[in-house]
């Protein structure tokens, strides 16, 4: 076996004779990219073009499935799927970025820092279900909240939309990728030296100016991971619109899950293709609000330092 | 010359330079008992000074004697665990944070901000003071010309060279017409050649603008070319402070001359003193030098003689001058050559003892025996204060 191996390097080594070691890895791992990861989207891509008729596929290219999906409320539904991301990855970073600034620069105490970290760990190993699961027996209308605002008073009858509709969503969003959103920020925040901070202040800028003109732009790169890591994330989430949605939110994710389930693979390729194409749209988003500050290069340049 | 003058003067928007307020010479800064610890670490033990206006002021002593603690509390950076005052150009700023005093600091690193452009670290100050911007370009430009560098206005930080990252870093503090520069060992990082050259720079940059320049620094070279007046630091405390020549020649502890590279520390006890010199006995040797600690000390009290290596001659002493030499017999040991000079070392009865030879064509390593000038050694205390 060994010896097998050995002949076979020898061979390739003959057969290309001048190429390095990096230049291996490099191919290498391109190849194994491309195998693992862009083959299956082009399948993916090409399968939405297809049609079946009961279990057997048509090879014929078409966009019928396409014109199935907008005919029967696809529109709305992608509306409704960048809406609900978009929505959530601007109020995760409106509480992560001062969180992220206070753990990584505000933050004296030891233990507390080490509680806040193992805290913002328990997504990464608790299942989503597990997490989102909670949520119901607090926001259900015979859960804690409606329970608590009964006794109050505040209201005569259980608030039925704390659960299974667009807020419950939006809740379910919000726990699950604030970390997500946060470990970026807080690494890039982290990373910038306190002498930066320092000399700002002794030039005279106060603490606004220094946010502005100073950690701002030096934490971009965390915020722009933050955005990726949360937005994208979000839009293939099928566990929060499913457990919290209740069946009442219909998102593209969910959707997929759902013609699997139907065994109609031709228009679960095409919402996937879609969700592929908004996060390339997305991309161009991205890019084109980093024109002002110098692309996408620049923003990363400020890490050489 | 005088242009350069004439813009750092040049009144804006911002607060105008200090030269312009008082006549040069008075108080400008001064701090009274200022206390400093870490955790259980004291920096800064009951420290005051004051500096005069126009005055080039080093804080010099090893790392961990306090001087960059207080040149921070001086530019506002740290608050001190306890302080009576301190007085920034007339005006109390115990209480001012940073970025409400009239100093900038020229910090180790330099803190060039890795984002923006040369032009940008430059107008740094004056932008976030609200100064237009044709304004702040047109400040900016004249300070790069102070600077030499210019035509660097638009360079990226990173591609600067250590050097001009160290004159970009000048630049940005000196743009906002500080009253008091505050430098923490902005030469530390340049190689030999061009801390050299900078240092020169420094002090004509100083003497031009009539600025006061507070400067902390490790190296006694450096103190010594470029200060009006030293503050030597140990253990958060100033041992002795003085103009150069004062730490130079009249050290006034066993430290001070350890410091200011004195190679020869012959230790020993006070065995008599008169008319400030003191006579100190090692073993059976008795050495004179003028006394430099404060006060006087006692017979019997633990002393040193601090003998530079090229002030000592070898050979035997000219009799008409016995009175005024110390003299000691001795045996040659290494040479070690070092280029300009030649450095012997001799073996005596109160030590080893380093000569430093100068003349080339002197035989010294046949050499039996050594003397100085009683003035050209110092008698020190051994205890720190």
């Amino acid at each position: 076996m060994a010896l097998a191996e050995h002949a076979a390097g020898m061979n390739l080594r003959q057969f290309l004779p001048r190429m390095s070691a990096g230049i291996w890895s490099l191919s290498g791992f391109t190849f194994l990219w491309f195998i693992g990861i862009v083959v299956p989207l082009i399948g993916i891509l090409l399968f939405s073009f297809l049609q079946t008729k009961g279990i057997k596929v048509q090879w014929d290219l078409t966009i019928k499935a396409y014109e199935k999906l907008f005919f029967y409320g696809g529109g709305p539904l992608i509306g409704r799927t960048i809406r609900i991301a978009a929505t959530m990855t601007v109020i995760e970073l409106l509480f992560a970025f001062p969180f992220a600034l206070w753990l990584a620069k505000g933050a004296k105490n030891q233990n507390l820092k080490l509680i806040t970290f193992t805290l913002l760990t328990v997504p990464f190993f608790l299942s989503p279900v597990a997490r989102v699961i909670v949520w119901r027996s607090v926001m259900s209308v015979q859960g804690l909240v409606n329970t608590a605002l009964l006794d109050i008073g505040i209201v005569s009858e259980p608030v039925e939309w704390l659960i299974f509709s667009e807020f419950a969503v939006h809740l379910g969003y919000l726990g699950q990728y604030f970390p997500a959103m946060v470990w970026p920020i807080f690494l890039s925040i982290a990373l910038i030296d306190d002498e930066y901070l320092e000399a700002s202040k002794d030039l005279g800028a106060s603490r606004f100016r220094t946010l502005v003109h100073v950690i701002l732009p030096l934490s971009l790169p965390g915020i722009v991971a933050g955005i990726i890591f949360s937005f994208v994330p979000m839009l293939g989430d099928t566990v929060v619109p499913q457990q919290m949605g209740g069946g009442n939110v219909m998102m593209i994710s969910h959707n997929v899950y759902t013609m699997i389930g139907a065994a109609n693979f031709v228009m679960a390729a095409a919402l996937s293709a879609i969700i592929l194409a908004i996060m390339l749209a997305f991309q161009v988003v991205l890019w084109a609000a980093l024109r002002p500050v110098g692309g996408i290069n620049n923003v990363f340049a400020s890490l050489h330092r | 010359m005088a242009g350069d003058v004439a813009v750092m003067n040049a009144s804006g928007p911002t607060t105008g330079i200090g030269s312009t307020r008082g006549a040069v010479g008075d108080q400008i800064l001064e701090v009274v008992s200022a206390t400093h610890r870490y955790g259980e670490v004291t920096a800064l033990d009951n420290v005051s000074i004051s500096a005069r206006r126009g005055e080039f002021l080093t804080l010099l002593g090893e790392s961990g004697s306090g001087k960059t603690t207080l040149l921070r509390i001086v530019a506002g950076l740290e608050r001190p665990t306890a302080i009576n005052r301190i007085t920034i150009d007339g005006v109390d700023a115990t209480l001012l944070p940073a970025n409400k005093r009239n100093t900038t600091t020229v910090f180790q690193h330099y803190a060039l901000f890795p984002h923006m452009s040369v032009g940008e670290n430059i107008e740094y100050g004056l932008k976030v003071r609200g100064m237009p911007k044709q304004e702040r370009r047109k400040r900016a430009e004249k300070v790069l010309e102070l600077v030499r560098l210019p035509g660097l206005y638009d360079r990226r930080v990173h591609q600067l060279s250590g050097g001009q990252k160290q004159r970009i870093a000048l630049a940005r503090a000196l743009v906002t017409e500080p009253t008091i520069l505050l430098l923490d060992e902005p030469l530390g990082a340049l190689d030999e050649k061009l801390r050299i050259d900078m240092q020169v720079e420094l002090k004509e940059l100083h003497e031009r603008l009539g600025l006061t320049f507070i400067y902390v620094t490790h190296s006694q070279e450096e103190a010594l070319t470029m200060s009006d007046r030293i503050l030597l630091m140990r253990h958060g405390r100033v041992v002795q402070e003085g103009p150069p020549t004062d730490l130079f020649e009249r050290p006034a502890a066993r430290f001070v001359a350890e410091f200011m590279n004195v190679e020869n520390l012959l230790d020993g006890t006070i065995e008599s003193m008169r008319d400030g010199e003191a006579t100190v006995r090692i073993g059976s040797h008795l050495l004179r030098g003028p006394w430099t600690g404060r006060g006087t000390a006692e017979r019997g009290a633990k002393a040193c003689v601090a003998v530079r290596a090229e002030r000592i001659q070898l050979g035997s002493a000219p009799a008409q001058d016995a009175s005024s030499i110390n003299h000691v017999p001795c045996r040659p040991g290494v040479t070690i050559y070092k280029g300009k000079y030649v450095d012997q070392m001799l073996g005596t009865e109160i030590g080893p003892v380093k000569a430093r030879v100068w003349d080339r064509s002197m035989e010294v390593s046949s050499a039996s025996a050594f003397w100085w000038r009683v003035g050209d050694c110092a008698v020190t205390p051994i205890a720190a204060d």
